[in-house]
């Protein structure tokens, strides 16, 4: 499936925050990113250095006080539903079965239950999600399964764009690469554009086709890596030279980064 | 309810008649002071067969069920507009909590002198007394909301009125309830004041008129119990809708 839309275009993009007792903490710097439809770019950085705000103004959750955000030639001025967002945390309904959840947007959206239930098969299937826990609360879900939970709910209305804030961090090292790699799985059955904030060298090389490198806060982009791995890829291919060589260059930059702030 | 469940309430209950019982033995009161639990109970059968108890057993549910829906439902907006809106809670906060300072006993008189003897003075007192912890409940209930949630609301392109009705209230819903479990049984109080204050019917009437022409003190007692099991029932209710809504989470 060859998606031609989804394409990012952040333009020097400045945001800040209001801090307690006056004056305003700048956030993101004249912040400058483009995204092809359908690629994978992994946005790594040092904490606090402004990824997850940019997700956010990407997702048209937070506006921008100077530059712009386009997905495709529309600019984003408020949440989109060409871009799903899946959070750090799944932030479920806890009153809700995980069906509910993942057919919210759905709800939202006014779709008839009929075609809830049909487009909710559909998901449980892209996910890899046991059937027999759809009808489960929350509490009642292993932190694997509520992210993918999370993951549905965030494809339930087929994103052109999928923005991902760390949204495997909570998992132990063996389920996270177990979920990159389904997440490239379901990226080539879903075709869209995804955006991963991560804070792990590894799983950018091993999911994305660039890495974006953020600078110390106030974020702007410092270095833009290609990865030059076949796709498919697999966890055998993290033993690759050239892995090791992008890991490297990753962490020269973060290095520099640090050093520069 | 389980098996053992049911037996400790029943063993509760047994120990309390025993304990009354031995209240009556011991303080040596006349059964015109502190009657028995028998005579107590007998005078309950014998006044609810007698239809003596229903009509007025009547016309206080209708007072606590219209009371403690007025009052819950402004409970529920006026909670909602505080937490939602600096501006209302500070105009409004002063005058709620003075409000609540205010002994009900001591402006029931007040209401039943403005509304007259009649339902709309009992409702009023009701609504009153009911009004506060469920809208306290709500404001914090309102506010203790994860603001992640909000903000997947707002990914995800929900109206403020899908955000009220999909993730505010249900997310609140403990708290809310928690208050409602509260109101429910100061609606009983209420509607027993008001009608104290002025009426023609209801249990409140029926033990002034126990006490009062009637000297009748297992009936007063009977009268009493009437209001509590009334109250228990009320509770148990809310405990019921709160467990269905809220305890599977």
């Amino acid at each position: 499936m060859t998606r031609v839309g989804g394409a990012i275009r952040v333009d020097g993009v400045d945001l800040s925050f209001p801090v307690r007792g006056g004056g305003r903490l700048p956030v993101l710097d004249g912040m400058t990113l483009e995204i092809a439809g359908g690629g994978i770019v992994a946005l790594i950085g040092p904490n606090g250095c402004g990824k997850s705000t940019l997700l956010r103004v990407i997702a048209g959750l937070l506006a921008p006080e100077r530059g712009t955000v386009d997905l495709d030639t529309t600019p984003i001025v408020e949440p989109d539903p060409r871009i799903g967002l899946v959070f750090q945390e799944p932030r479920l309904l806890p009153w809700r079965s995980a069906a509910d959840n993942i057919t919210y947007p759905l709800e939202l959206a006014g779709w008839p239950p009929a075609r809830r239930s049909k487009r909710l098969t559909e998901l449980v299937d892209l996910v890899s999600l046991d059937p027999g826990v759809t009808g489960n609360r929350p509490a009642e879900l292993s932190g694997g399964t509520r992210q993918r939970v999370a993951l549905a709910r965030a494809l339930a209305l087929e994103p052109e764009v999928l923005l991902l804030d760390e949204p495997f961090s909570a998992l132990d090292a063996l389920s996270r690469e177990r979920f990159d790699l389904e997440l490239l799985r379901l990226w080539e059955r879903a075709a869209s554009t995804i955006l991963l904030v991560t804070h792990s060298i590894a799983e950018a090389i091993l999911v994305a086709d660039r890495i974006v490198v953020m600078s110390p806060r106030p974020g702007r982009v410092i270095a833009d890596i290609p990865v030059e791995l076949t796709r498919p890829r697999s966890i055998d291919d993290l033993d690759a030279a050239v892995v090791s060589e992008t890991a490297r260059e990753v962490r020269r930059h973060l290095g520099e980064g640090e050093a520069a702030a | 309810m389980s098996r053992p469940a049911i037996l400790s309430v029943g063993a509760a209950l047994v120990a309390f008649l025993l304990l009354w019982q031995a209240v009556v033995i011991v303080s040596g009161f006349p059964p015109f002071i502190l009657p028995p639990p028998a005579a107590v109970l007998g005078r309950l059968a014998t006044a609810w067969t007698a239809g003596t108890i229903q009509p007025h057993l009547l016309a206080t549910l209708v007072e606590v069920a219209l009371g403690f829906t007025v009052g819950a439902g402004l409970g529920l907006i006026a909670g909602y507009a505080l937490a939602r809106s600096a501006l209302v809670e500070r105009l409004v906060s002063p005058y709620l909590v003075a409000a609540q300072a205010t002994p009900i006993l001591a402006v029931a008189p007040l209401i039943a002198l403005w509304f007259g003897p009649g339902l709309a003075g009992k409702v009023v007192i009701c609504s009153l007394i009911v009004f506060f912890p469920v809208a306290v409940a709500t404001m914090v209930g309102i506010r203790s909301v994860d603001a992640g949630l909000l903000e997947l609301g707002r990914s995800l392109r929900a109206t403020r009125r899908q955000i009220l009705t999909t993730l505010e209230i249900p997310a609140a819903l403990p708290s809310i309830l928690g208050g409602m479990r509260v109101g429910v049984t100061l609606a009983v109080v209420g509607a027993i004041v008001g009608e104290w204050a002025g009426a023609e019917r209801g249990l409140g009437v029926l033990i002034n008129l126990a006490r009062g022409s009637l000297f009748d003190i297992p009936l007063m007692f009977a009268a009493l119990v009437t209001i509590a099991l009334v109250g228990i029932v009320l509770y148990l209710a809310v405990v019921l809708v709160e467990r269905r809504l809220v305890g599977a989470r």
